[in-house]
């Protein structure tokens, strides 16, 4: 019995040591190595309405998309987190962001999956409404956040 | 190799397994960052627990002879139920952990992991498996199940680790992106394997064409104790020593299923060897019935209760059907010898005709104590008692063989008469 206690908290108090060293903020997550960054196009046809099928308004997910008149497109560099690679991509309007869409994304583990279906929403309202990428983080996906900012902000640099 | 020898490479690889988590892992933030962290640890750990539990139980030379074989099992029942427990909370811990990240509820993030994720569900299945074994060999550790129940349920625990490994590699996060890692891993399951199937199978099968081992007759020793008589060709080979043992697989109709440790109660010669057994469970009642011609599955020999020369003499300590192993040792060790044999009956006691034979031709000693502890009034097994049995104790090496209980009360009396913990040997009889 006093094994098992002796266990028991021995377990414990080495998760809780192993966990509190590494449990401060990622400080530079984002090497940002790419071939494909920061390109941009203008839409040439002017087309009907753009396909929002998409909750979170302002979100498009096909990577082609259908622009409408006076829109074009940004594409942000690849930024590799510890989990992989975030890329995303811009429509602008006018000078405005008007959408931002996720070319990339973590998907290795479920967590990745889960995480980025949360994170990634609340990221584009922040984008949408704060118009830069000086936006926060959301919390729990910390490195989600600082790939899906980087790449966001070398979008931002190549082409606001 | 030695017990610290081996305690210090499992837990030099159980630090390699944190440093893995380390290295592969970012740092954890927000209660869903730790709790998840937490979990990763734990599996991983579990991961590598599961492979240590079977490598201690693939009677590997240098473990059985190093450590013997009943300290491995303790260490083996120690660390299974400690793994199981780490194996549940792992379960635990990420379920909560994914549940807070991805701001789902418990239920909810449960039935995604079981049904998007079919190596999650073969894991949790392996989960719930290991479990059920840990439950049973508890209740077998009280004798509340038959032996053969839990030695079948065992045989689960390979299915479960098959079954929960490929989780590991599909959604470990310390695995998906780090091929190296998947690679070290891999290999260790991968040595580990075959070394059981090599130990456990191999070597046997291999043993049995080359000695055959045979029934040649079965004696009746005493009240529920028989000994077998096995005959088998060059048995030398074997190097079995007095107080070693093995695991015997006798092929008739009943028997064949399963292999039971038994030791050798004489000195093995080159065509003849001997167990003795005591009618305390299905199979040892069987052996009884067992026709002379019945081949043997023999794996062994093992253990390290075995006694090396001693000058200044050498005191066995015999509880019960704890003689078995001692009374080959009796007959063949060299220098002066004491023999006690701790009986709570006359009927009990077993080879006395032997036992008093050799003892004469020898001129060693041999004490009975009969009788229970009401009859004697008190434990016959007192520092008083045993140093007034035999002149300068303190000097010799004693070998303590018997149930548990019993080996526990001889140690400390053992100590009390001034025996140093290095000079007492002992291996209980049930494992």
């Amino acid at each position: 019995m006093r094994r098992a206690i002796l266990a028991v908290t021995g377990t414990i108090a080495g998760l809780v040591a192993l966990l509190s060293f590494k449990s401060h903020d990622p400080a530079v997550p984002v090497a940002s190595t790419s071939g494909t960054s920061g390109g941009s196009s203008t839409s040439s046809s002017p087309s009907s309405s753009s396909s929002s099928a998409t909750t979170v308004p302002g979100e498009f997910q096909s990577t082609t998309g259908t622009l409408t008149a006076g829109e074009t497109t940004i594409t942000g560099h690849v930024a590799n987190t510890v989990y992989g690679p975030v890329q995303i991509k811009l429509v602008v309007k006018s000078g405005k962001i008007v959408k931002v869409a996720v070319l990339e994304q973590p998907t290795n583990t479920i967590h990745d999956i889960q995480i980025g279906e949360f994170a990634f929403p609340r990221l584009i309202s922040e984008t949408l409404a704060a118009q830069s990428a000086k936006i926060d983080a959301v919390s729990g996906a910390s490195y989600t956040s600082a790939g899906y900012i980087n790449s966001l902000q070398s979008a931002v640099d190549h082409g606001l | 190799m030695s017990q610290r020898t081996v305690l210090a490479i499992i837990g030099a690889g159980a630090l390699a397994v944190i440093a893995l988590w380390w290295d592969t892992t970012p740092s954890a933030s927000g209660l869903g960052g730790w709790l998840t962290g937490a979990g990763e640890i734990l599996g991983l750990l579990a991961g590598y627990g599961v492979v240590v539990l079977v490598a201690l139980m693939a009677r590997l030379p240098p473990l059985e002879r190093g450590i013997g074989t009943d300290q491995l099992a303790r260490w083996h029942a120690m660390g299974g139920r400690y793994i199981v427990s780490v194996v549940v909370a792992h379960g635990l811990l990420i379920l909560w952990g994914y549940a807070v990240e991805a701001h789902t509820s418990l239920t909810s993030e449960t039935a995604t992991l079981l049904t998007q994720y079919p190596d999650v569900l073969m894991a949790t299945v392996a989960g719930f498996l290991l479990l059920g074994v840990g439950i049973v060999s508890m209740r077998a550790a009280r004798r509340r199940v038959r032996y053969e129940t839990w030695y079948y349920l065992h045989l689960y625990t390979y299915l479960a680790i098959a079954l929960a490994f490929s989780h590991q590699f599909a959604v470990g996060a310390s695995f998906v992106s780090n091929l190296a890692a998947r690679f070290w891993w891999s290999a260790m399951y991968l040595t580990v394997a075959v070394l059981v199937l090599w130990y456990r199978v191999a070597v046997p099968l291999r043993a049995f064409a080359r000695h055959k081992f045979t029934v040649i007759g079965v004696k009746a020793e005493g009240p529920g104790v028989i000994s077998v008589y096995i005959g088998g060709s060059h048995l030398d080979e074997l190097a079995a020593e007095p107080g070693q043992f093995f695991r015997w697989r006798f092929l008739s109709r009943s028997l064949w299923w399963s292999s039971h440790p038994y030791s050798l109660s004489a000195a093995p010669g080159t065509d003849l060897l001997r167990i003795t057994v005591k009618d305390i469970g299905d199979h040892s009642r069987a052996l009884s019935q067992l026709r002379p011609g019945t081949r043997i599955i023999a794996e062994g020999p093992y253990g390290a209760f075995t006694a090396g020369r001693s000058e200044r003499g050498v005191v066995l300590l015999a509880g019960g059907v704890g003689i078995t192993p001692l009374r080959a040792m009796f007959s063949t060790l060299p220098g002066p010898v004491t023999l006690i044999y701790r009986a709570s009956s006359e009927g009990e006691i077993v080879f006395r005709d032997e036992l008093d034979a050799i003892a004469a031709a020898r001129g060693a000693k041999v004490y009975y104590l009969v009788g229970s502890r009401a009859e004697i009034g008190g434990d016959p097994l007192s520092p008083r008692m045993l140093r007034s049995l035999v002149p300068g104790l303190d000097e010799q090496e004693v070998y303590v063989c018997g149930p548990s209980g019993m080996i526990s009360a001889a140690t400390e009396a053992l100590r009390g008469a001034g025996v140093p913990r290095r000079q007492i040997h002992f291996e209980s009889f049930e494992f």
